[in-house]
């Protein structure tokens, strides 16, 4: 009899238990579908870009938000063979490269100072990277237009590394800075006493231990140089010499746009970057976080 | 201790490439804005003209006008629009790194290649919203979101917005990482609500990721340009008409160097006035609370 009961009760608490945590399931499958959904949403302008990409022009007048009948390369190939999209991406890898290897190098030198004295001089020096920082490129770009024309740097590879080099330096200096003050000093003094210069204690004790900061600064300012506009916009002319975001620009043009023309360079534009996230996500969301963090 | 100062060494590379392309820049844009530079030829100095000129003609203060009211909408929205994702994506672990990159991928793409699909998408006949506006049986929505002087400016922010989302939720979402683990699971002891806990445990906490999203994001809208550049070129009417787009039209449409870098000077003015302020306000407000 005793048992018996205990049996229906234990039944019915399994019952309940399992209602429960049923009712919790179907919540939380709810939460995450709905917020699923939410930032799906969020990304339909991306898939609208590359859906559009594939369509003909027939198709896209008669049916404007459709699928494509079919995936047709055409807008592709007329982008490829006109834009002069190899060479772009050529040139802006090779000034993206130059750029970094700028900034890094003379961001981290600059940073190691900046990071172990504390007084006038690196205070100074600190207010001038704030300056940089805050500044927006529209106040310098005048007098370098001018500068670079009396230098003859207009249109020249040299130029537009050095205008950029400059642009990014502060934010390298500022993210080596934070970096280097967490190196404890130990290992510095030691190398001190054994009549290290400066120079060697830098480069082989602090340069060693700055490589995963380097690589989220690097794809930082990869991404920056990538897609800039203003600078590469008034700096070059040449054909030849065209970064991928203004091939796209003089590609597509900027009154009565042609939408077979327009989507496949943008998505050929974006590319790279897109494989370059999809592979460094993880570094990359870090370095958009770095100063939140601190 | 006086040997390390040899140290400084190190920063000459640097700067010596500031001091040539951006700190002489610098002056010389204060220089030239005294002027009637004009790219080539003689500059004549004209003192204070070029600012009188700014400040006595509406289409000036107009856009300085635009451009301040284009970030008043944009840095709170992106602050809502970053907190609201973070919040929720902070809750939801199993989706969190997912929906964070997902929301980030506009951020990693250019300007231009976002102004060319959102002007498609906003294009009055066959763009995407009116179309989709029409299939969803909301037809009496349809708007020329970019021909409409009244909504130009909103269109072009939307598309901001939209842009930096990911980037704003990114910076609080690792806000909330650094909340201990107590805080919340004690709320939840309590009997707290997921709001409850939202409002007065979470948010407080998030001064400091608030302070640099508001900063970030304050600094990267007062220097908007590509946006309205390819979206309306300061169209309709001026509607959209900011300052970068005054200084680069000034600069390459009419060659008027001097009075290009008079802008510019006031632009500088107004990002680091702005810049300072906000730093001030929200840096005491984190004390005080």
């Amino acid at each position: 009899m005793n048992s018996v009961s205990q049996g229906v009760s234990q039944g019915r608490r399994r019952t309940v238990i399992n209602r429960e945590y049923l009712q919790k399931r179907v919540r939380s499958l709810l939460a995450h579908g709905s917020v699923l959904t939410l930032v799906l949403i969020m990304l339909l302008p991306l898939f609208y870009l590359v859906m559009m990409s594939f369509k003909t022009s027939t198709e896209i007048a008669s049916d404007p938000l459709g699928l494509p009948s079919s995936l047709y390369w055409g807008n592709y190939m007329k982008a490829l063979s006109s834009m002069g999209y190899v060479r772009s991406v050529l040139n802006s890898l090779g000034i993206t490269l130059s750029v970094i290897v700028l900034v890094v190098l003379a961001g981290a030198m600059a940073a190691y100072p900046l990071a172990r004295l504390h007084n006038r001089i690196s205070r100074t020096i600190v207010m001038i990277m704030a300056l940089g920082l805050a500044t927006p490129n529209f106040v310098t770009i005048t007098p370098i237009y001018v500068i670079f024309r009396d230098l003859g740097l207009l249109d020249s590879y040299l130029g537009i590394v050095l205008a950029f080099t400059a642009l990014k330096l502060p934010l390298a200096v500022f993210f080596y800075t934070s970096f280097i003050a967490a190196i404890p000093m130990e290992l510095e003094e030691a190398a001190r006493l054994d009549d290290c210069s400066n120079w060697q204690i830098f480069w082989h004790i602090i340069r060693p231990l700055l490589t995963p900061v380097t690589a989220t600064l690097s794809l930082f300012v990869m991404i920056m140089v990538w897609n800039d506009f203003v600078y590469p916009l008034l700096l070059l002319t040449d054909k030849d010499k065209l970064t991928v975001m203004i091939a796209v620009y003089k590609f597509v043009g900027n009154t009565g746009i042609d939408p077979t023309k327009l989507f496949p360079a943008a998505v050929l534009g974006s590319l790279p970057l897109l494989l370059l996230f999809a592979a460094f996500q993880r570094q990359i969301l870090s370095g958009a976080t770095a100063g939140a963090v601190k | 201790m006086r040997a390390r100062y040899s140290l400084y060494l190190f920063t000459l590379p640097a700067l010596a490439v500031l001091f040539l392309f951006f700190i002489h820049p610098i002056i010389l844009t204060a220089d030239m804005s005294f002027t009637s530079f004009k790219g080539i030829g003689e500059s004549k100095d004209i003192g204070w003209r070029n600012y009188e000129r700014i400040v006595s003609r509406d289409r000036y203060l107009d856009a300085i006008w635009i451009t301040l009211f284009y970030t008043v909408i944009v840095v709170p929205a992106l602050t809502v629009t970053g907190l609201f994702f973070a919040a929720i994506l902070h809750r939801l672990p199993a989706i969190r790194n997912f929906s964070r990159a997902a929301l980030y991928t506009p951020a990693m793409m250019s300007f231009v290649v976002i102004g060319y699909v959102w002007q498609f998408l906003y294009s009055p006949l066959n763009g995407g919203i009116n179309v989709a506006l029409r299939d969803l049986g909301l037809g009496a929505f349809e708007q020329n979101w970019l021909g409409n002087p009244d909504i130009a400016l909103f269109s072009v922010a939307f598309v901001q917005v939209w842009m930096f989302t990911g980037f704003t939720c990114a910076i609080f979402l690792a806000g909330f990482a650094g909340i201990p683990e107590e805080i919340g699971e004690a709320g939840r002891l309590e009997g707290a609500t997921s709001w409850q806990r939202f409002r007065y445990l979470e948010l407080p906490l998030l001064g400091p990721s608030i302070t640099v999203s508001v900063i970030l994001t304050t600094i990267g809208t007062l220097k908007t340009f590509e946006l309205p550049f390819i979206l309306t070129n300061g169209g309709p009417d001026g509607a959209t008409r900011m300052l970068s787009i005054e200084i680069i039209d000034n600069l390459f449409g009419q060659y008027k160097f001097g009075f290009a870098s008079a802008l510019s000077i006031i632009m500088l003015i107004i990002v680091l006035a702005v810049a300072f302020v906000q730093n001030k306000v929200l840096r005491d407000r984190e004390l005080s609370s």
